[in-house]
């Protein structure tokens, strides 16, 4: 009973956290990526914490701790204020317009469960139902990057796939020894600074956010 | 022979029922709005009025559109033969299938979309060919969105489908009735012509679907119309309710059970209509283009419903 309860809330925290991976592709303003983002840590913040109290590993609080100040407090807060300073820079032309890539983004999870059902037939964790929908949000999350144009919109994208691996991780290990997900962290975190950095730049030399003008450089 | 009564007296509650369902949702988006709102039997008052009205009719309207109404309604009157509103398994279950139901209101959808255009006024073409985009990506999201239940049940049979919900209260939070369930909210707000597809109690030219097809319409033909619309309504909320949260339904034809069926299904949809109403409180109509995007967004959610609950059986 334990275990089948344990599957379900898996699966299911699994699927919120990908549905909200995929309604990054239906909205268009900063601020809803921003809360979405939000959104989708606290819900990941909440697997951990489900899954640190079924497999009975404390260290799993910890990191959901550092996870909830660092994905759901600071970075947010950040996007938010980049947001803020840059006006809000609506993603009016992606490369893939929306409902092709909501259809694709569907293909992608089913290519997930494709790639992850090898994985799902030898494992009995309790888990495994979220496997391929953590794959697939790994999926959506590089495709965020790689169809919208906006530079924040990319950003956004990246630390969705990021939060895609961990989920994977947490789902298909119950936690890896928490220096290596302090790492990741701090990772995380670096990889944010840098690309504000770039986006600040980015912005003071075109007056705007859209990367497409970087082909301007070719010229 | 009870079954037969009761499956009459379940279509018949659920004529009755439709318009104060639209009464009550009205009613409620009015207090949310500070209004007083009109009182909740207001749409028996006006089916009644349209009754007692003659017809008037184009000259240029065939006879198509003298026959359109009572395909409509009939279509519409004879899913709620087939679909379990308050007792499960049903007489009729054998005539009929999810399939079935579908297509029958995609029946009496594609006749409206006939009707709207046989008159030839641009408002009604125009309704038509937005009548058809949205019931394009609709009809195989509901579809879809049944067959993600019906795969846990293993039958495409509506009372099968609820009956396998009732032996496992379990499977109603699984992920593919979660997912199943948001598409058919989503679908259900489109196909019966709610915000934020098409706002219900404006006749603004440029955004109005279900209104534009019906422009033409007058007298008994308009109520018949009208009637079949809250109809469709009511089964699509009666389909939300009963397919996900079966409880409360009646196994067994005993008074006591059918009449604790009764009481939860209009306790039920009186719930659902308190969301729409909220729902189409908080938000704005969308534009007209953006609607395949909430529509391609409610497909994908039965895409998912579907793939999980076939790939984690």
């Amino acid at each position: 009973m334990n275990d089948s309860l344990f599957s379900q809330l898996s699966t299911l925290g699994s699927s919120v956290i990908l549905l909200l991976g995929i309604t990054l592709l239906w909205r268009k303003s900063l601020h809803a990526y921003a809360s979405i983002f939000r959104w989708q840590s606290a819900a990941l913040t909440l697997m951990f914490v489900i899954i640190g109290y079924f497999a009975d590993d404390p260290e799993l609080y910890v990191v959901a701790a550092v996870l909830f100040i660092l994905k759901v407090l600071v970075l947010p807060r950040y996007l938010e204020r980049m947001e803020k300073r840059f006006g809000d820079q609506r993603e009016l032309q992606p490369y893939v317009n929306v409902v092709t890539s909501l259809m694709l983004s569907g293909l992608l999870v089913l290519l997930a469960y494709v790639i992850a059902r090898p994985l799902v037939l030898v494992s009995d964790l309790p888990t495994r139902g979220g496997l391929p929908l953590a794959m697939g949000l790994v999926f959506v999350g590089l495709f965020v990057v790689i169809t919208r144009k906006n530079a924040l919109a990319q950003i956004v994208g990246f630390l969705v796939m990021e939060n895609g691996i961990a989920l994977l991780a947490v789902l298909a290990t119950f936690g890896i020894p928490i220096i290596v997900e302090l790492g990741v962290f701090l990772d995380v975190l670096m990889g944010f600074l840098v690309m504000q950095v770039f986006v600040y730049h980015i912005h003071s030399t075109f007056e705007s956010i859209d990367v497409d003008q970087l082909n301007e450089l070719k010229h | 022979m009870t079954g037969y009564l009761l499956e009459f007296s379940q279509a018949l509650l659920a004529l009755l029922l439709a318009p104060g369902l639209v009464g009550f949702v009205r009613w409620v988006k009015a207090r949310l709005q500070n209004r007083r709102g009109a009182p909740i039997r207001q749409p028996y008052f006006e089916l009644a009025k349209l009754f007692g009205k003659d017809v008037v009719m184009s000259n240029n309207a065939s006879w198509l559109f003298r026959f359109a109404p009572y395909i409509v309604f009939a279509s519409t009157l004879a899913v709620t033969f087939l679909v379990p509103l308050i007792a499960a398994p049903l007489p009729f279950d054998d005539i009929g299938d999810l399939l079935v139901v579908v297509y029958l209101l995609l029946l009496g959808t594609f006749f409206l979309a006939l009707a709207g255009l046989d008159p030839g006024t641009a408002f009604g073409g125009m309704g038509s060919s937005r009548e058809m985009t949205v019931a394009a990506i609709a009809e195989p999201t509901i579809a879809l969105s049944i067959f993600s239940l019906a795969l846990g049940a293993g039958s495409t049979n509506l009372s099968q489908i609820v009956t396998a919900t009732l032996t496992q209260p379990g499977s109603a939070l699984s992920p593919g009735h979660l997912l199943a369930f948001a598409a058919l909210f989503i679908v259900s707000l489109a196909e019966t012509g709610r915000l934020p597809v098409d706002n219900p109690s404006t006749h603004l030219e440029l955004t109005m679907i279900h209104e534009a097809m019906i422009l033409e319409y007058s007298g008994r033909y308009l109520a018949l119309i009208e009637w079949a619309s809250w109809l469709k309504l009511t089964i699509f909320f009666s389909l939300l309710a009963n397919l996900f949260i079966p409880w409360g339904l009646a196994l067994t034809f005993t008074p006591a059970a059918l009449a604790v069926a009764v009481v939860t299904l209009i306790l039920k949809l009186g719930i659902l209509g308190v969301v729409v109403a909220i729902v189409e409180t908080r938000i704005a109509k969308l534009r007209l283009f953006r609607v395949p995007e909430l529509l391609g967004m409610s497909f994908l959610l039965a895409l998912l419903g579907v793939t999980s609950s076939f790939l984690l059986k």
